[in-house]
């Protein structure tokens, strides 16, 4: 039985989806060929404001398409705001639970004029980094070893797989404890957390190299470490990305776990002290409206990073469908 | 049979017409080809024809009635089998997919799913999946799905162009004798010269933007064997007709 | 064959046992209080859970977590479904959707306190939201996906659109529905967990919270030990029930499944020609250039 690997897609993935999904996306261009079909990264999908695949926009078309997709966009961020706005000023979701959006954005606002907002995103984000960067530093070396030696792939196997579903949130308490409720404690749970995916990922991209590249650059001579580094790490490199990418969602959710659960420094505990603060709730959402951002504005930089290196990628030339 | 009239159609507005003035009629029982260069309409042409897609101008005809959607007396085969089954229903599965929306019940299907696959060589294989068979095996699957369908037209989008070479002829041999066995007209669009000859009654040579450009009849013998009718000097007459008339500059303008 | 599986899980197995082992005697040796010998946990996990806090605190979890996981299945698919069916309203949608997807879903805690207070449904509702976006954008995605000729095949033969919908788009975009699927089971465990931290009065995550608080390690160990394998028993779980829904994709893609793996691995690793080097590698490009046409796939595999 094989490992089920872990490629995740566009979907922020919390944890591993089955490599054969993007298999199947590649596989209308390429069937069971050898070549062709690399799962895909951080792809296409995901993005449901991408015009048809099917009915393949011509060049001219493509500036078009993108400026009718960005106006539909706006329309729907604005008509989903506007209805939120109804919905609450005719009492249908309770003010309590719920303040118009026109309480919420100049909140926000708010936020961000006095510099409030500046600090704990700060935090969250210091977090996230340095817990990301522990875990990749130690992850992507051995990734890269297990994936290129067989026996090494084969006896860590099994562990791999037992680790990877163990939710990290399960080790706050003992976190705690051991780090108590410090930076320490919020980059150590993230740490651990995206550990596994950028691991597996990089274990999965360097096994997966695509045995005629291999065998075309033996074939050429090319020395081991050349090979390791002009051919399986380029090749390797969009299951890669495609790790960092689920890291930084684990990241993100890790870190804003550790916040409200154990009160490290950041927008998580933004959060539980403006719930505490009473009728503070459009301050609340102010501060969930700042996550939420964040969030987005972490997935988006991370893909427009993605798309420029690894344009060469099938799932980024597109029309190839 | 099939009567098209004038038929049009332009996909944005003011761009160009990927077909204008299409213009011929199918005669009961009749095996006719459609050939072009790529490119020339021919996929439009048969979606319109299909009516999977309205035509922007002109009439479609079906044994008296006017094609609007897809006519319940039509079967189409498509050039890609391996999207066109579905992986996952099994080959019965796929054969018999469409007959249960036609009305007939599970026993009447399955009999016709049966039959279906017993006339494309498949009796046995009802129970593997699509993706098990060979490619070839697979357009035989599409083409008992057609026949289980009953139609009494089928449309026929180039259903040999991905299969090697000795395939194709097995598969047109069989496409031949279904032809004459069931009570069945065939509209068969391919690019290939020699298939169109080999197969049809008469060959109907497009050009871009798809309209009929000539109407060529296939005089050869009814019976038709890989190598005897190939070798006949009356096939490579034909064939080479058909050729100047592909290549032929398009004066008489549609 | 079989042997040789065998001794792939028994390889497998030697690292797993020699860090359990290693961990073990260090931890005896050691004596830290945090870190107590694998018998100690081990006696503790039996005290507890076997099974005497499984009513009390296990199932109460499990229960809450399943009926999230549930309720965000059920919606994000009939979502999924209506809005890949409406592409306008998709594309329109899909700034919001994205960033409610980006949001992360503990910062909703306070809110779903503040909604339903500290009983079961706050932790249900919370999972739900968490594990609904995973599900509704693939959802999404699967059905903006599916393969022309398919739809183009089922409404020649003049298929009602119920039945297009339910027999053609929906297990088209199965693949895509389980991969959000898989993912939206991590976030939903993660959420149960996470929820059982902030005001509860029951549940897996509470009482290691509970043990942590009374410096009772070993039973926090325990419960620790515990949640981890709830999460490895649910993803198996998931990928045995994928395994068999989607038999026919990983057939159909000549990968994953467990016959076929090997059948391309056996094609993958064909004997290179002896020839010069320079002369190889001419032969391998030209052998695997442009896409393989249909044919290319493996005539005979045999029956799932």
């Amino acid at each position: 039985m094989a490992v089920t690997p872990t490629t995740l897609e566009d979907t922020v993935q919390l944890s591993a989806v089955p490599a054969s999904v993007h298999r199947r996306e590649v596989s209308a261009s390429a069937a069971g060929s050898t070549t062709a079909a690399r799962p895909g990264p951080a792809a296409a999908a995901g993005r449901l404001g991408t015009a048809s695949r099917t009915d393949g926009p011509k060049e001219p078309g493509r500036g078009r398409a993108r400026l009718r997709r960005f106006g539909l966009g706006l329309a729907g961020v604005v008509g989903v705001i506007a209805l939120l706005e109804l919905v609450v000023r005719t009492g249908l979701l309770p003010e309590t639970w719920f303040p118009p959006p026109s309480q919420i954005f100049p909140a926000f606002a708010g936020l961000v004029a006095d510099g409030e907002l500046f600090g704990p995103v700060g935090q969250t984000l210091q977090g996230w980094v340095l817990g990301i960067l522990a875990a990749a530093v130690v992850a992507l070396p051995l990734g890269i070893a297990i994936g290129s030696v067989e026996l090494a792939h084969r006896l860590t196997r099994f562990l791999l797989e037992f680790l990877r579903p163990i939710p990290p949130v399960a080790l706050i308490p003992a976190a705690v404890l051991i780090f108590g409720s410090n930076l320490d404690m919020k980059v150590f749970l993230i740490a651990f957390g995206v550990f596994w995916p950028i691991l597996l990922q990089t274990v999965y991209g360097i096994h997966d190299t695509d045995p005629t590249l291999r065998d075309t650059a033996r074939s050429y001579g090319l020395p081991r470490h050349a090979r390791l580094l002009r051919i399986v790490l380029p090749s390797a490199l969009p299951y890669i990305a495609t790790g960092l990418r689920i890291a930084s969602a684990i990241g993100l959710i890790l870190a804003i776990t550790a916040e409200l659960v154990v009160g490290t420094p950041g927008i998580g505990v933004s959060i539980t002290d403006a719930q505490s603060a009473g009728d503070a709730q459009d301050v609340m959402y102010a501060w969930i409206l700042a996550a939420g951002l964040l969030g987005f504005l972490l997935n988006g930089s991370l893909q427009a990073v993605e798309r420029r290196i690894l344009h060469w990628h099938t799932s980024f030339r597109g029309g190839n469908r | 049979m099939l009567v098209v009239r004038d038929l049009s159609k332009t996909y944005a507005l003011g761009g160009e017409p990927a077909m204008a003035g299409l213009d011929f009629t199918v005669g009961e029982r009749e095996f006719v080809c459609i050939v072009g260069s790529s490119g020339c309409g021919k996929t439009t042409m048969l979606r319109c024809l299909s009516g999977l897609i309205p035509a922007s101008e002109g009439s479609i005809e079906l044994e008296g009635r006017a094609v609007q959607g897809p006519p319940e007396d039509m079967a189409y085969v498509f050039q890609d089998y391996s999207r066109s089954l579905l992986p996952w229903l099994t080959v019965a599965g796929n054969v018999s997919f469409p007959l249960k929306y036609k009305g007939l019940s599970k026993a009447e299907a399955a009999a016709a799913t049966e039959q279906a696959l017993a006339a494309v060589g498949l009796a046995d294989r009802g129970n593997s999946y699509p993706w098990q068979l060979s490619g070839g095996m697979q357009q035989r699957v599409a083409i008992a799905r057609a026949l289980a369908y009953q139609p009494r037209i089928l449309l026929m989008d180039e259903p040999f162009a991905s299969v090697d070479a000795q395939t194709r002829a097995e598969l047109e041999d069989l496409l031949l004798d279904i032809w004459r066995r069931f009570d069945i007209t065939i509209l068969f669009v391919t690019h290939d010269i020699d298939e169109a000859v080999y197969l049809s009654q008469r060959v109907l040579v497009l050009h871009k933007p798809a309209h009929v450009f000539e109407s060529i009849e296939v005089d050869l013998p009814a019976e038709r064997d890989q190598m005897e009718t190939k070798k006949l000097p009356r096939f490579g007459e034909l064939r080479t007709r058909v050729l100047a008339s592909l290549r032929a500059p398009d004066t008489a303008s549609a | 064959m079989i042997r040789a599986r065998l001794g792939d899980w028994a390889l497998a197995l030697v690292v797993p046992l020699l860090l359990l082992v290693g961990y073990d005697l260090w931890a005896r040796g050691a004596g830290d209080f945090f870190f107590p010998p694998l018998s100690v946990i081990g006696g503790n996990f039996a005290d507890d859970w076997l099974f005497e806090r499984v009513p009390t605190d296990l199932l109460p979890s499990l229960g809450r977590m399943l009926a999230g996981y549930a309720i965000a299945v059920v919606l994000g698919v009939a979502a999924g479904m209506l809005l890949g069916s409406l592409r306008t309203l998709a594309t329109a949608l899909d700034p919001v959707l994205q960033f409610l997807r980006a949001l992360p879903p503990p910062a909703l805690i306070p809110v779903s306190l503040l909604v339903f207070g500290a009983g079961d449904s706050a932790k249900v509702f919370l999972i739900a939201l968490g594990a609904l976006w995973p599900v509704l954008l693939n959802t999404v995605d699967g059905v903006r996906g599916v393969d022309q000729t398919a739809m183009d095949m089922a409404r020649s033969y003049r298929i009602p659109t119920s039945a297009r919908l339910l027999r053609v788009v929906l297990p088209a975009a199965l693949p895509r529905i389980f991969a959000g699927a898989r993912t939206a089971l991590s976030i939903a465990i993660i959420l149960m967990v996470v929820s059982e931290l902030v005001g509860a009065s029951n549940g897996v995550g509470h009482t290691v919270q509970l043990a942590q608080r009374g410096f009772n390690i070993p039973e926090m160990w325990a419960g620790t030990l515990l949640l981890g394998l709830v999460g490895f028993a649910f993803n198996a779980l998931f990928v045995a029930v994928e395994r068999r829904v989607l038999r026919w994709h990983h057939g159909s893609t000549g990968r994953g499944g467990a016959p076929t793996v090997r059948r391309s691995r056996l094609r993958r690793e064909r004997p290179r020609p002896a020839l010069t080097p320079t002369r190889t590698a001419v032969v391998l490009e030209s052998a695997d250039a442009g896409p393989a046409t249909p044919d290319g796939r493996v005539p005979d595999a045999r029956r799932p």
